[in-house]
């Protein structure tokens, strides 16, 4: 291993990988997005014009930049007379809530048991096999079975999208995690007498850990992708609730004569889907030393 | 209610118009009619699909028929009929040269079998009621045939008008087995079983040298079309842009949105019925807690704004509801006009506060340790998502908390069947008042279609009364008293009443829309190109 000659004048490490994502202009207009659509979910309730679950007289709105739109309601409304941007602001929040909630889960589930099987060989085969098993489930034929079995349901989604994340994250970890345990300090530990509890964590998790954001950021786009067209079948978010893909779904019946119903969920889930991997691109270009030119 | 005026949409449709010009169709004689379901078979005595129905009035023919009015019955395979006195015998006089499509001749014996076969517990019709309390069915002669009745059933040439009962052909049954109405279907309709593809197509042919058709249609001779398709196109959209680029040249099923732009194109043309008797409601089953207190039915009645769901939603295509069947329909109760339960939310609130429903901390009323919280079921898809909706919205402005679970139609039946919700929602179709009350509140009909538990003996007795009177007079009095009964006790939530919307393309001859079991092209004798 060669050591930096110059240690005073290289800049701390985070500031580093913060620097070089900024420099990519993509990248950059892409967590600037994200950023606000997690803050307009976030403030959803302060921020919304209108009542998101009371419909109004005033059914199928234009926007206000279409001819006879008005700013009462700025996106419209949709075939109950509800403000579509209330709902959508709403519908934002659940869906990057099923989307957080099904990668935390799932991928914290699976990258634990992806690590465990790096660091004790003898779990290997069960491990990888399951997840060999698992992976030949579609997410949303899995999502389709758990939705018969509890009902439609925000739960029973970020369950099934939970499950369908843990064997890829599993895989992604343990690969991560088997070039890791041949580095030296591993057995640099081992040799001083630390338990396995220490190296594991100490050494194996925190050297494993950045990689593995790095794939659950990449993702997380299309967790809400697979978590919007389920609720767009019907399988997801009951109603009233306003989840982006459910909106879009209602959309459909009324898209040859106000297609913004439609239209304007559709494209709120493609600039989160895109901005989310293109976020998680960077972050895999910027953090994964392979990737470093 | 504001409408966009010019939006991308509506540009879309225009484009399509002026791109396409309709088919060249017209030369063959050849029609496809788009609709947006198929049934499960088209065994006459078998299925109460309405789809079923619409493939059944072409490809057979019935003793009686029903006229566009829904009330004066004429003539069918019978050309004239005579009652006896005491109400229990009809015999039937059935016209001559009447055959089958694979040219057959059809004769009283076939009355009887087809009769025979509808009310004999071994076909396990569902609608054997619709026949009566048969007695025996006798042919006296080749073409006389005696319906005999254990006891009166004033609805009975009504019922004789549906499609349950077709008359079919005995070897064409046996021979078919349980394909029967699969496979193939023998009948003596102006149209003739070709072929089908379930939940895609049911092609038919001309049924040549058809000349018995019901007195009332112009067309006195066999149907002017060769060859009917009926498509199924579950898409709403879809089925409008197949109107618009004459892929299809006639159906009744154009969304409510789409019928005034239909009406304003010139390729299409709009006809209209309001004698449709199709009626849209929710019902409560009355022995679970949630919707066990009439008050807070009554309430619920009187929180949904029928109005507003008709005008915005359904685009002031259909008519709300206030009473459980039309109030133009045979033995409505007009004493009962005034004391309809019409939108009124702060009567509802009032009602539910003086009955104990007191509002809880999540804006829930209870009482008891009960929550006005009930569960609906209804069937997915666009129309019932829209009206659960709104009623879901409209309820929790008074403190109910409807939730909604909707199950695709091939499950939604059996759910449906069972004790777990506590809310339904349905549309159904009827001929007259007592149709629709012997449906749908005799107590022997629980659990399904009497799906409320409505478990009445007086209820049971008065339908009696109404379905065994001889004069018309007792029976609507009978069948009045029901109404009021129920009407009282809040037992459904009303909410809309379909009117029959016919579309063509603007090369038909106009079509007048017929209602019967909601078949809006009823026998399809008056399809037919402009020359």
């Amino acid at each position: 291993m060669t050591i930096p000659a110059d240690i005073e004048n290289t800049p701390p490490r985070r500031q580093a990988w913060w620097r070089a994502l900024m420099r990519d202009p993509s990248a950059a207009v892409s967590m600037i997005v994200l950023a606000l659509f997690v803050l307009g979910a976030m403030l959803a309730p302060l921020i919304a014009p209108h009542d998101p679950f009371e419909g109004t007289r005033s059914v199928m709105q234009p926007p206000v930049w279409a001819e006879r739109g008005d700013w009462t309601y700025i996106l419209g409304t949709d075939g109950q007379g509800r403000d579509i941007l209330s709902r959508l602001l709403y519908g934002t929040r659940l869906t990057l809530l099923i989307g957080l909630l099904s990668v935390g889960i799932g991928g914290f589930i699976g990258s634990l048991l992806g690590l465990l099987s790096a660091f004790y060989p003898r779990l290997s085969p069960f491990v990888m096999r399951f997840a060999d098993v698992m992976l030949s489930f579609p997410a949303i034929l899995l999502g389709l079975a758990l939705v018969a079995i509890f009902g439609p349901g925000a739960l029973p989604v970020i369950i099934a999208l939970s499950i369908a994340t843990v064997p890829d994250s599993a895989r992604i970890a343990r690969s991560i995690a088997l070039s890791v345990m041949q580095q030296e300090y591993i057995e640099a530990g081992r040799a001083i007498g630390l338990s396995d509890t220490a190296v594991f964590t100490r050494y194996l998790v925190r050297n494993s850990i950045s990689a593995i954001m790095i794939f659950m950021s990449l993702r997380f786009g299309q967790i809400i992708l697979i978590g919007a067209a389920l609720s767009f079948l019907g399988l997801g978010a009951c109603p009233p609730a306003a989840e982006l893909g459910m909106m879009a779904s209602q959309g459909r019946d009324f898209i040859l004569f106000a297609p913004h119903i439609a239209f304007i969920p559709s494209l709120t889930i493609f600039i989160i889907v895109l901005a989310a991997n293109i976020t998680g691109d960077a972050l895999r270009d910027v953090l994964d030393p392979r990737m470093r030119s | 209610m504001k409408h966009p005026s010019k939006s991308p949409g509506r540009l879309l449709l225009a484009g399509l118009v002026a791109a396409l010009p309709f088919g060249g169709m017209a030369a063959a004689q050849e029609i496809t009619i788009v609709r947006e379901v198929d049934s499960n078979n088209y065994d006459p005595q078998k299925s109460v699909a309405r789809a079923a129905a619409e493939g059944l009035f072409m490809m057979g023919d019935t003793l009686v028929s029903l006229e566009p009015d829904m009330q004066t019955v004429s003539d069918g395979l019978a050309h004239k009929w005579d009652v006896s006195e005491d109400g229990r015998t009809y015999t039937f006089h059935l016209k001559d040269g009447v055959t089958f499509c694979d040219g057959k001749e059809m004769t009283a014996e076939d009355v009887v079998y087809s009769i025979k076969r509808w009310v004999d517990p071994e076909t396990k019709s569902p609608v054997a009621w619709r026949a009566g309390d048969v007695k025996d069915v006798v042919a006296l002669d080749d073409k006389t045939v005696e319906y005999q009745l254990e006891e009166p059933f004033s609805e009975l040439l009504y019922q004789l008008t549906q499609s349950f009962g077709t008359i079919v052909d005995k070897d064409n049954v046996e021979a078919l087995g349980e394909d029967f109405g699969i496979s193939g279907f023998n009948g003596t309709g102006p149209y003739c079983w070709e072929s089908w593809t379930p939940r895609d197509k049911l092609v038919m042919t001309r049924h040549e040298g058809y000349d018995w058709g019901p007195s009332f249609y112009d067309n006195d001779g066999a149907p002017h079309m060769a060859k009917i398709t009926w498509q199924v196109v579950p898409e709403e959209n879809t089925r409008t842009v197949a109107l618009l680029t004459g892929q299809s040249q006639v159906t009744q099923y154009i969304p409510a949105i789409a019928i005034d732009q239909m009406d304003q194109a010139p390729s299409v043309e709009v006809q209209r019925s309001d004698e449709a008797f199709w009626t849209y409601f929710m019902g409560f089953k009355i022995n679970k807690e949630s919707v066990s207190d009439p008050v807070a039915r009554a309430a619920m009645n009187l929180a949904v704004n029928q109005e507003a769901l008709a005008e915005d939603l359904m685009f002031g295509k259909v008519e709300p509801a206030y009473s459980y069947v039309s109030q133009g329909a045979l033995d409505w109760n007009e004493d009962l006009d005034d004391d309809l339960l019409r939108y009124d939310p702060e009567r509802a609130k009032k009602m539910l506060d003086e009955a104990g429903w007191k509002v809880g901390e999540d804006g829930v009323r209870e009482k008891d340790g009960i929550k006005l919280q009930p569960t609906a079921y209804v069937f997915a898809g666009s129309t019932w998502q829209k009206v659960s909706e709104f009623v879901q919205a409209e309820l929790l402005k008074v403190g109910i908390d409807l939730e909604i679970q909707a199950f695709d139609a091939t499950v939604a039946w059996g759910k449906l069947a069972t004790q777990e919700f506590d809310v339904f929602g349905m549309s159904f179709p009827y001929v007259s008042s007592g149709d629709a009350l012997n449906l749908y509140f005799r107590s022997e009909n629980m659990p399904t279609p009497n799906r409320m538990n409505w478990d009445d003996e007086e209820t049971d007795m008065l339908l009696d009364k109404g379905k065994t009177a001889l004069d018309d007079e007792t029976r609507a009095d009978a069948y009045g008293e029901v109404l009021k009964k129920v009407h009282e006790a809040a037992v459904w939530l009303p909410l809309y009443h379909e009117p029959m919307f016919i579309t063509h393309t603007a090369e038909m001859e106009p079509v007048v829309p017929h209602n019967n079991y909601g078949a809006g092209l009823y026998k399809g004798l008056d399809l037919k190109f402009k020359e």
